[in-house]
């Protein structure tokens, strides 16, 4: 009973505190974007993938890959077919930490490495990938998994050896993989229609995660698992995991289900393509109208950057269980608002968009709250 | 007993289980002693007593004969007869089990090829009832072979035939030697044993009592007539002499002939150990055995000749001679040894180890360093390794050294100074180079056969990576500012289908140890040695340039295969010229060092017996005066040119390899190979100075001089290329060729491994060549070299130390234990007999109608639907398996890049086996299953 008191006491002096003008806890807006299309060298507009490495950007996009270097802001690279690229659309992208290769999932054209500026191609008549439509892939120790459109591959660099899981050895009541992420000692597969498939590497073991209410397309019981098992990404971070659907998005501490949709809270959509966690409290969501970021979790505080399309100009709406908090103008954020691929590294953000990638630069970036003055209608937008 | 009744048991359930759940339980091996438990006496025509008497049952103890190790020798084996899984396939039953497939109560794999060799593991079958009915039999996996399956281990074999003398096995006649039908009507019976008492049984006394530590005592017995001395009371002439002797009924029961024949309770084992020693129940424990005088009071007689004596005195009216059988049944635990194998040293790469006068050697095939003081030039000691070294390094303070060990997939980590080795290393397959960055900061290993480059911490020895190379990384060099590491590639890209070839330089940030770039040198390849000018603007790299587009018959009208160097620059841009010069062939190119003072290059020619100086100012002099398109299209095919910078050959000794040259810049030493010694050269007159041998035998083996013959360019004409051009290391380099004359492009085909091919006959593609003589004969000549062919002398011993190119280890799984879920799931489908969907697949679409154990190949051609439209047949020999995961590109010529290939692309009508009803995860079950043999 004490301890409640103080609790209520604590929650109460935050609030009074935050009621103070000009002094409020409010997430870190990211007001400072570079944007990057066709017009400054990347190969496509429409940006499937992208993935951050220490002083590069690999972008993937419909037709090729590029690489951005972030000393000079420019696309230093281009690859489409005709420079090697084994296949035209690069749907995942991620790079193993120690060799520094990169390994790239093709949209019809199965699983590629980059390395050393040479591609290697396995494709199911070469290789024992169990399909050519790859959405992710994933870096697992000396292990790389794809998630392909007719299961997930696993393939194992030093033997060679390749396993293919489906609902024959997985729990995957349907094959369609979206999404595949590794963190924390366990694979988690985004599965159209499955929900979520952890796979604990040490223990060999399979765990799902699936909508309690089946496959209704409402969520009859809040917060009592995944929001629906159509499910298009998922990461693992702190020991949190996060979901991403078609019908919204979801939090699991391994205790408790937090489901967040547009109506109660700052996602700009129920509609989401993928998303990228920062920590267990911050996680990044590409929607069909904007991209989301919900900033901390706990008090339901989201930043969400859209661009008017007529105007060419962006905010930032910061919002706490769908009050406006603060509106940030800006000149310059994203250059469309369905988002397809989104990656977060060091302060920094990466947007994959239908219409070029956006890059926000995180100066004084800060996790969480802090107390700050609003921000409103403020423009500091610098463009490129 | 209780056992063996159990499985019956079980075994007659096996038709209800299959009833109740739609799917027939995996057959396990039970051994040839529950077949026999029905499969004997008169009523069943003494089938199991026949096997006791045929070489069958003692196809496993002939494996410790002294002839075997020999036969190994030549069927390019590394292990022991008894352990080699391509002498167990045909000297034992189920050798490729896995060790769940076997029951082991009851099977014994010193009972060599048994019934279930030839009829299939019995567990499912071995009921009556199942026995019974045929179909029902053979649903549970009973087996009834034909001659072909006699073939599979009876065709020819010329290591057998070279070494036993003996001929060929007439399978029609040996068909009519095995033979054992059952009498009609016949009338079931078997072995019945007695209460076993104190007695255990000879196969207990062999658990311990085996290999070459007890001087192979079980199968010394199980050779010798005691084994069969029951068996033998089945013959005819036991009837006749029981007849005589007034013994009623059959002798195998008559306690009158038991009583010498069989005087255990073990029958079937006839005159087993406890025969003569006694009892061994009391005395077998291993600590009572250990000791003589409690083994003594337990009850462990020492035989005498009055034992022999009791039985064979007079017996059957025949003469005794008591020593001479005594002589004859001699069981030491301990062999003389074998007369020791003439073991050359193999000098190959050399390195200085930091801060002394001591030059580090490796040695192929004396599994050691030799460490030379350069002063005294002595050995002053050889420092153990592994299998197989080849390269060495050493970490900037001289302290520790890395050897790498191609035969055993490690790397050494040796103190240097106490010349012992601290650690071993599992590192990729078939290491090759090693490099010991700046600061000490990494090392790596490139390793040939895998295709990567492992990187280790040198101080903790820590793993750190492993990167992807290109195709067989071989040697590395850093640039003098320690800012960009080059590591060559043996094997070309897989640039396609007689596609030009191009070789890989894989640029590695030393710093990182990281890929940082890979630049390609076209139309090369085997790109071997390198080295760093002092300037750091370019690095000097060995290649081939094989010109396999062209039939290789145009070796007369210029070149086929061309020997020379890349010049490299800093910046990536290659230039290449030729070493080669008319009549005088530069053929493999191997190793390249730069003098420190920038002034030459020494280059050694393995096959010419030579080291090339060339003057690099002069090189770059040529180089900068041509034009662009005579640096892309004129100097790398000209063979005037080296006489513009070449400005000495200085011969060697046989097969020089590696090159090293001492820090002040005086002397150069180079390995000789074949000659097991060290040359030295005078860098200031460029003469020989002097030669340090290694301590090798002085006698030359017909192997020795077959393998100097393999390696020297004599054979061709103008010296171009020697047998190891193609088959480095005994090995393939990857490239399909145009081997016949009668135009551009017909018939080309991928080229094959020599290691371990002894008694894969027939030889080439098409399989025309019934033996290596053929192979390396005349024809050779006709098709590769075009100069006079080896004398048969010379045939004899290439062919000769062809069957010994040693097959290396199988990296993906060791007879005997267990295979992992996915190979067990693809060894099912590598045996199945149907389709997904329950068809019956006919024998020749099963995998192993063409490909059966030991060396899954019938040696047969048979048309696979792989026919192209240059090809003058679509019969093709059935290539042997083993080891198959190191020698794409497969199929007769090369077309498919990855096995899977064979079946996704190049198998659209099931003709090269029925694999389209297959899921893409049984597919690569059977991949995984392929990669084990």
């Amino acid at each position: 009973m004490k301890r409640a008191a103080i609790l209520i006491a604590i929650a109460f002096a935050s609030s009074a505190m935050a009621s103070e003008p000009g002094a409020e806890k409010l997430p870190f807006v990211y007001t400072k974007w570079k944007q990057f299309t066709v017009k400054d060298g990347l190969p496509d507009d429409h940006i499937f993938s992208v993935k951050s490495d220490g002083d590069r950007i690999w972008v993937g996009t419909e037709n090729g890959l590029a690489l951005i270097d972030k000393k000079s802001s420019k696309v230093v690279k281009v690859w489409t077919e005709k420079d090697g690229l084994p296949f035209r659309a690069v749907t995942g992208i991620d790079v193993d930490p120690k060799t520094g290769d990169v390994w790239l999932g093709l949209f019809g054209g199965g699983l590629a490495r980059l390395s050393g500026g040479r591609f290697d191609h396995w494709h199911q008549l070469n290789s024992g990938l169990v399909n050519d439509v790859v959405y992710g892939v994933a870096v697992e120790n000396d292990n790389v998994w794809a998630a392909t459109t007719a299961g997930a591959s696993r393939y194992n660099t030093v033997t060679g050896e390749w396993t293919i899981f489906t609902e024959k050895n997985a729990p995957m009541e349907e094959i369609w993989n979206y999404g595949v992420h590794y963190g924390d000692g366990k694979v988690y597969l985004a599965i159209w229609g499955s929900g979520v498939l952890e796979y604990d590497v040490k223990a060999n073991r399979w765990k799902d995660y699936v909508d309690p209410d089946g496959e209704m397309e409402i969520d009859l019981y809040r917060d009592d698992g995944i929001v629906h098992v159509i499910t298009t990404g998922a990461n693992y971070v702190d020991n949190v995991l996060w979901v991403s659907s078609y019908f919204g998005v979801c939090r699991y501490d391994g205790r408790n289900w937090r489901s967040f949709y547009n109506m109660d809270s700052g996602l700009p959509s129920d509609f989401n393509n993928n998303l990228r966690a920062r920590s267990g409290r911050e996680a990044w969501f590409a929607s069909d109208k904007g991209l989301g970021a919900v900033m901390d979790a706990e008090t339901n505080t989201w930043v969400a950057y859209t661009r008017d399309p007529k105007s060419d100009s962006g905010k930032a709406v910061v919002t706490r269980d769908k009050t406006v908090l603060e509106t940030v103008e800006m000149g310059l954020n994203l250059p469309h608002n369905f988002i397809i691929s989104v990656d977060v590294d060091g302060q920094d953000v990466f947007v994959g968009t239908a219409k070029g990638l956006a890059w926000g630069i995180g100066e004084g970036y800060y996790s969480g709250l802090r107390e700050r003055p609003r921000m409103l209608a403020e423009n500091r937008g610098e463009g490129k | 007993m209780k056992r063996l009744a159990w499985i019956l048991a079980t075994a007659a359930l096996a038709p209800l289980v299959f009833v109740s759940r739609g799917a027939p339980p995996k057959p396990v091996y039970v051994g040839s002693r529950v077949c026999a438990s029905c499969h004997d006496g008169p009523g069943m025509g003494h089938q199991y007593s026949k096997w006791l008497l045929s070489k069958h049952s003692q196809a496993y103890a002939s494996l410790s004969r002294p002839e075997a190790w020999e036969i190994a020798k030549i069927s390019g084996l590394r292990e022991a007869p008894w352990e080699a899984a391509m002498c167990l396939g045909c000297h034992s039953t189920a050798y490729s089990a896995d060790e769940r497939d076997v029951d082991h109560e009851t099977f014994r794999r010193e009972d060599g090829l048994q019934c279930e060799g030839c009829h299939g593991p019995g567990s499912e079958y071995a009921a009556e009832a199942v026995m019974r009915d045929r179909k029902a039999a053979m649903m549970a996996g009973l087996r009834m072979p034909t001659k072909d399956d006699c073939l599979v281990c009876h065709m020819e074999k010329g290591s057998h035939i070279a070494v036993l003398s003996t001929p060929a096995v007439d399978i029609e006649e040996a068909w009519k030697r095995i033979a054992h039908p059952l009498p009609k009507p016949s009338r079931m019976a078997g072995l019945r044993e007695k209460e076993p008492g104190d007695y255990t049984g000879s196969a207990a006394c062999g658990h311990c009592h085996n290999g070459p530590d007890y001087g192979h005592q079980f199968d010394v017995w199980r050779r010798s007539p005691h084994a069969r001395a029951w068996a033998v009371l089945a013959t005819p002439r036991a009837a006749e002499l029981a007849r005589e002797m007034n013994v009623a009924g059959d002798p195998q029961q008559s306690a009158a002939c038991l009583k010498c024949h069989a005087p255990g309770p073990h029958a079937d084992e006839g005159v087993g150990c406890e025969a003569c020693h006694g009892a061994g129940r009391k005395y077998s424990t291993d600590a009572i055995m250990r000791d003589r005088a409690a083994a003594r009071a337990a009850g462990l007689r020492t035989g005498s000749l009055n034992d022999c004596n009791g039985c064979h005195n007079a017996a059957h009216g025949k003469p005794f001679h008591a020593a001479g059988a005594w002589k004859k049944i001699a069981h030491p635990s301990r062999l003389p040894s074998r007369s020791a194998a003439v073991k050359y040293k193999n000098p190959l790469r050399l390195a200085f180890r930091p801060g002394t006068s001591e030059l580090w050697v490796t040695l192929e095939t004396g599994d050691a360093v030799a460490i030379i003081d350069t002063r005294t030039r002595r050995v002053i000691a050889e420092a153990p390794s592994g299998a197989a070294p080849t390269d060495v390094a050493f970490t900037s303070d001289g302290k520790r050294a890395f050897v790498s060990n191609r035969e055993e997939d490690s790397l050494s980590v040796i103190d240097a100074a106490a010349r012992k080795i601290e650690k071993k290393l599992t590192v990729g397959d078939e290491p090759h180079g090693v490099l010991v960055t700046p600061r000490d900061s990494h090392v790596l290993v490139l390793n040939t056969s895998s295709e990567d480059i492992h990187v280790f911490h040198p101080r903790t020895l820590a793993f750190e990576k492993k990167l992807a190379a290109g195709r067989g990384p071989w040697d590395l060099a850093l640039s003098p500012d320690g800012g960009n590491l080059l590591v060559t590639n043996m094997y070309s890209n897989m640039t396609g289908f007689r596609q030009p070839l191009a070789a890989e330089l894989t640029v590695i940030d030393p710093v990182t140890a990281r890929t940082r770039d890979r630049w390609l040198v076209e139309d090369a390849n085997l790109m071997m040695g390198i080295d760093w000018h002092p300037s750091g603007r370019f690095a000097i790299a060995t290649l081939n340039r094989t010109k396999h587009l062209v039939p290789l018959t145009r070796l007369l009208q210029g070149w086929t295969i061309t020997n020379g160097i890349a010049v490299i620059r800093a910046d990536g841009r290659v230039d290449q010229v030729l070493l080669d010069q008319p009549g005088l062939g530069f053929a493999d190119a191997t190793d390249v060092e730069i003098t420190p003072d920038g002034r030459y290059a020494l280059v050694t020619s393995s096959g010419a017996n030579q080291v090339a100086v060339l003057d690099l100012a002069k090189l770059t002099r040529l180089l900068e005066s041509a034009t662009e398109e005579e640096r892309r299209r004129v100097l790398p095919n000209h063979l005037g040119k080296a006489s513009e910078f070449l400005v000495k050959r200085i011969p060697t000794a046989a097969s020089p390899r590696g090159l090293a040259i001492s820090p002040d810049g005086r002397l150069a030493y180079v390995a000789n190979c074949l000659d097991d010694s060290i040359g030295i050269i005078d860098l200031a007159t460029l003469a020989p100075a002097g030669k340090i041998p290694l301590g090798g035998p002085k006698e030359i083996t017909k192997q020795r001089w077959g393998e100097k013959l393999f390696h020297n360019a004599r054979i061709t004409f103008r010296r171009q290329f020697s047998c190891h051009s193609c088959h480095p290391d005994g090995h393939v380099d990857g490239i399909t060729y145009d081997i016949e004359a009668d135009g551009i492009g017909v018939s080309p085909v991928d080229n094959r491994t020599l290691r371990g091919i002894g008694d894969t006959a027939p030889f080439k593609w098409e399989g025309t060549n019934p033996s290596l003589k053929r192979q390396c004969g005349a024809r050779l000549s006709v098709f590769f070299t075009r100069n006079l062919p080896f004398t048969p002398e010379e045939l004899s011993a290439v062919d000769y130390y062809i069957t010994t190119i040693r097959r290396p280890p199988n990296r993906y799984h060791t007879p005997g234990t267990r295979y992992t879920p996915a190979q067990r799931r693809g060894k099912e489908i590598f045996e199945r007999t149907m389709t997904n969907d329950g068809r019956v697949i006919p024998p020749e679409g099963r995998c192993v109608f063409c490909h059966p154990p030991p060396y899954y190949t019938s040696r047969r051609r048979f048309d696979v639907g792989t026919r192209q439209a240059l090809d003058r047949s679509g019969l093709f020999d059935v290539p042997h398996l083993n080891n198959i995961y190191d020698s794409a590109p497969y199929l007769h010529n090369g077309m498919a890049k990855t096995l899977e290939e064979i079946w996704t692309v190049f198998n659209p009508y099931d003709r090269h086996g029925y694999t389209n009803d297959m899921t893409k995860d049984q597919l690569n079950d059977l991949i995984e299953f392929l990669k084990t043999l």
